[in-house]
C-alpha cells in the first residue's frame, strides 16, 4: 500500500508542477525551458526555510513560492521581451545558469553531495509531517488546491487575457492591454507555483541534488504537459499521471532497470510525435501550441 | 473641413536598402515608404485612405497605432478637452487615450467565444489582475456583468434581436465564417472607448451581401455613436457611399484629397491608381 501511496504522492507533485506550467505554456504561449529551475529554487529555498530558519510547512511553502516568484522576476522581464525561439532560449541559458550555480556553489547548496537530513516539516508546531500518510494527505491538499486556483484563474478575466495573449499579441495590443505585464504575471505566478512543487518534493524526498533540477527535468515536465494536453485544467492533471505511472507500469511487465530506463524514454519521445502529428493539443488538451 | 480629430505633420518613414549600382559597387539606397506626409482627418467623420498597393497606407496606419515608429514628423490626436503627441507612444498606450484599430487580416482571438471576443475588448480591464481576478468580489462580478450586458446590447444594436451571434456567443470564433468574423471584430470596437478608429479594409475578401451590412455598421459609429472613421478601403463603392472625405496615397504622399467625388474625378487619380 506505501507502495501506491508513494506513487500518489509524486503524481501529486507533478499535478502541481505539469498544472502550474500549463499557465506558462498553455495559456500563455510561452514555452520555457527553465521550469526545472524554478522547481530547483522552490526546492533550495524551502531547504534554508525549514533547516535554517526553522519554519513550519506552510511559512515554508510560501517563502519559497515567493522568493522564486522573486527571481523569475529577475528573468522575466528581459526575456519576456524577446519573442517565440528566443524566449525559449532565454529559458533554457536560465536553466543552464541555476543548475550551474546549485551544482558548484557548494559552501551554500553542497553541490553534487546535495543536502540530506531535511527535517519534517511542522504543521505550526503542533502536527509533524512525517510518515507517508502525512504526506499523501499534504501533497493531495496542496495538489487539489494549486488545481482550484488555476482553475480559477483560467476562468477568470485574468485567464481570459492570457489565452488573448496566447491567441493574437496584436490585438491585444490594439485593444490596450500590456502583453508585457501580462506575461510577467503568467511568468510570476507560474514559478512561483512550480516552488510549491519543490518545496513538497524535497520535504518529501529529505535530500535534494541538483541533478533532480537539471535540463532532463525540465523537458520531462514539458513532456507531460505536452502529453496531457495544454490550455485547460485536465490536460496537465493527465500528463502528470502518465509520466509518473508509465514507469511503473514498465516496471510490473518485469523489464530490468536498464532496457526499462530507455524504453521509458522511447515511448515518451514517441507518444509526443504521435500526438504531434494526430492529436497536437495532447490528450486532453484544448489548445496546440503555435 | 471641420475640425480635426489627427493632426499628421511631416511623417517620414523610410528603409535603407543596400544595392549594387552600375559601377558595381554597393552603396546604401535610401526607400520612402511615408515621405513627408502632412494629413488632418476630420472629427465626426468617415475619411477613405485610397491607393494603390505599396502606397504606404498600412504604413500610416501602423504610425498612427504606434506599431511603428516613424523616422520623423509627429502626430497629435485631439481629444475631446486636448491635443496629446502620439508619436512616440506604444499601442497600448494609443488604444487606452481612443485609437481604435481594425486589422487587414482578422486579428479577433481565434480560439475565446464570440462573447469572449466581445468582454476582452471592453476598455474596462478591473478584473484582469490577477487577485481581483482569484477573489470573486461584488465588484469583479458587477463589472463582468456589466461587460455581458453591454456586449448584448451592442449585438442587438447592430444586428437586431435573437442575432445569430448572441446565439453563438459560446461557440468560438474560429468556427465562424470570414464575413462573420470581420462583423465581429467591427463589433468589438464598440466595447472600447475609442473616439477614432483605423478600419484597415473592412469589406476587404468578405462576401458580396455582408458589404452593405459592414457600411451600415461603419455609418452608425458615426452617425450614432459619434466617431470619426479613417478607413483603408479599395471597394470603390464603399468609399462613395460612406465617406465624407477621401484621399489619395501614391509613393508615400498624399496626392489628391477632398470629397469621394472629387478625388475619383481627379486625373492624375484616375491615370494612377484606376488606370484610366
Amino acid at each position: 500500500m506505501d507502495y501506491i501511496f508513494h506513487i500518489i504522492i509524486l503524481i501529486n507533485i507533478y499535478i502541481i508542477l505539469t498544472t502550474s506550467t500549463n499557465l506558462l505554456v498553455g495559456m500563455t504561449n510561452l514555452l520555457s525551458l527553465g521550469q526545472a529551475a524554478f522547481y530547483g529554487l522552490g526546492a533550495y529555498f524551502s531547504v534554508l526555510a525549514l533547516m535554517v530558519l526553522h519554519l513550519t510547512i506552510i511559512p515554508a511553502l510560501l517563502f519559497s513560492a515567493i522568493c522564486t516568484s522573486l527571481m523569475s522576476l529577475l528573468i522575466a522581464y528581459p526575456s519576456l521581451r524577446l519573442k517565440g525561439d528566443y524566449f525559449v532560449l532565454a529559458t533554457l541559458g536560465f536553466q543552464l545558469i541555476i543548475y550551474t550555480i546549485l551544482y558548484n556553489w557548494i559552501s551554500v547548496t553542497k553541490g553534487p553531495f546535495g543536502i540530506s537530513g531535511i527535517p519534517s516539516p511542522s504543521l505550526f508546531g503542533l502536527l509533524y509531517i512525517s510518515g507517508i500518510y502525512s504526506f499523501l494527505v499534504l501533497s493531495s491538499v496542496l495538489a487539489a488546491m494549486v488545481i482550484y486556483i488555476f482553475y480559477k484563474l483560467i476562468h477568470s478575466p485574468f485567464g481570459r487575457a492570457l489565452k488573448g495573449v496566447r491567441d493574437d499579441e496584436l490585438s491585444l495590443l490594439s485593444i490596450g492591454r500590456n502583453v508585457t505585464s501580462l506575461k510577467i504575471w503568467a511568468f510570476t505566478l507560474s514559478s512561483g507555483f512550480i516552488a510549491i512543487g519543490g518545496c513538497l518534493y524535497a520535504s518529501y524526498v529529505a535530500y535534494i541534488d541538483p541533478t533532480s533540477f537539471n535540463l532532463d527535468e525540465a523537458i520531462f515536465i514539458l513532456a507531460a504537459v505536452l502529453i496531457g494536453g495544454t490550455g485547460n485544467i485536465k490536460g496537465p492533471i493527465i500528463g502528470a499521471v502518465f509520466v509518473v505511472v508509465l514507469p511503473e507500469l514498465l516496471r510490473l511487465v518485469g523489464l530490468p532497470d536498464s532496457i526499462g530506463a530507455n524504453l521509458r524514454q522511447i515511448i515518451y519521445g514517441l507518444t509526443i510525435i504521435l500526438l504531434m502529428r494526430f492529436r497536437p493539443q495532447g490528450i486532453a488538451g484544448e489548445y496546440a501550441l503555435k | 473641413m471641420s475640425e480635426s480629430i489627427l493632426n499628421i505633420d511631416s511623417i517620414t518613414k523610410s528603409f535603407v536598402k543596400n544595392i549594387v549600382n552600375v559601377h558595381g559597387n554597393n552603396e546604401d539606397e535610401r526607400y520612402f515608404i511615408i515621405d513627408d506626409l502632412d494629413l488632418l482627418v476630420p472629427k465626426g467623420k468617415i475619411t477613405a485612405l485610397i491607393g494603390g498597393n505599396g502606397a504606404g497606407k498600412t504604413t500610416l496606419f501602423n504610425i498612427i497605432s504606434g506599431f511603428v515608429e516613424s523616422d520623423s514628423g509627429t502626430v497629435l490626436y485631439n481629444d475631446k478637452s486636448n491635443s496629446i503627441n502620439i508619436s512616440k507612444m506604444k499601442p497600448e498606450q494609443i488604444a487606452r487615450i481612443g485609437i481604435g484599430r481594425m486589422f487587414q487580416d482578422n486579428h479577433i482571438f481565434q480560439n475565446l467565444s464570440v462573447l469572449e471576443n466581445m468582454l476582452i475588448a471592453d476598455s474596462n480591464t478591473f478584473g484582469e489582475i490577477p487577485i481581483n481576478s482569484f477573489f470573486r468580489t461584488k465588484k469583479n462580478k458587477e463589472v463582468e456583468e456589466n461587460k455581458i450586458e453591454k456586449a448584448k446590447e451592442i449585438f442587438e444594436n447592430i444586428f437586431g434581436n435573437n442575432n445569430s451571434f448572441w446565439e453563438r456567443k459560446n461557440d468560438k470564433a474560429k468556427n465562424l465564417s470570414y464575413g462573420q468574423k470581420r462583423l465581429l471584430g467591427l463589433t468589438r470596437l464598440l466595447m472600447g472607448n475609442y473616439q477614432l478608429l483605423l478600419l484597415d479594409e473592412p469589406s476587404a475578401g468578405v462576401n458580396a451581401s455582408i458589404i452593405p451590412q459592414i457600411m451600415e455598421i461603419i455609418k452608425s459609429f458615426v452617425d450614432d455613436k459619434d466617431l470619426t472613421v479613417f478607413l483603408i478601403e479599395h471597394n470603390m463603392k464603399v468609399v462613395l457611399d460612406i465617406a465624407d472625405f477621401c484621399c489619395f496615397m501614391s509613393h508615400g504622399k498624399i496626392a489628391a484629397l477632398g470629397t469621394p467625388d472629387d478625388v475619383i474625378s481627379n486625373d492624375e487619380v484616375r491615370k494612377i491608381y484606376m488606370g484610366a
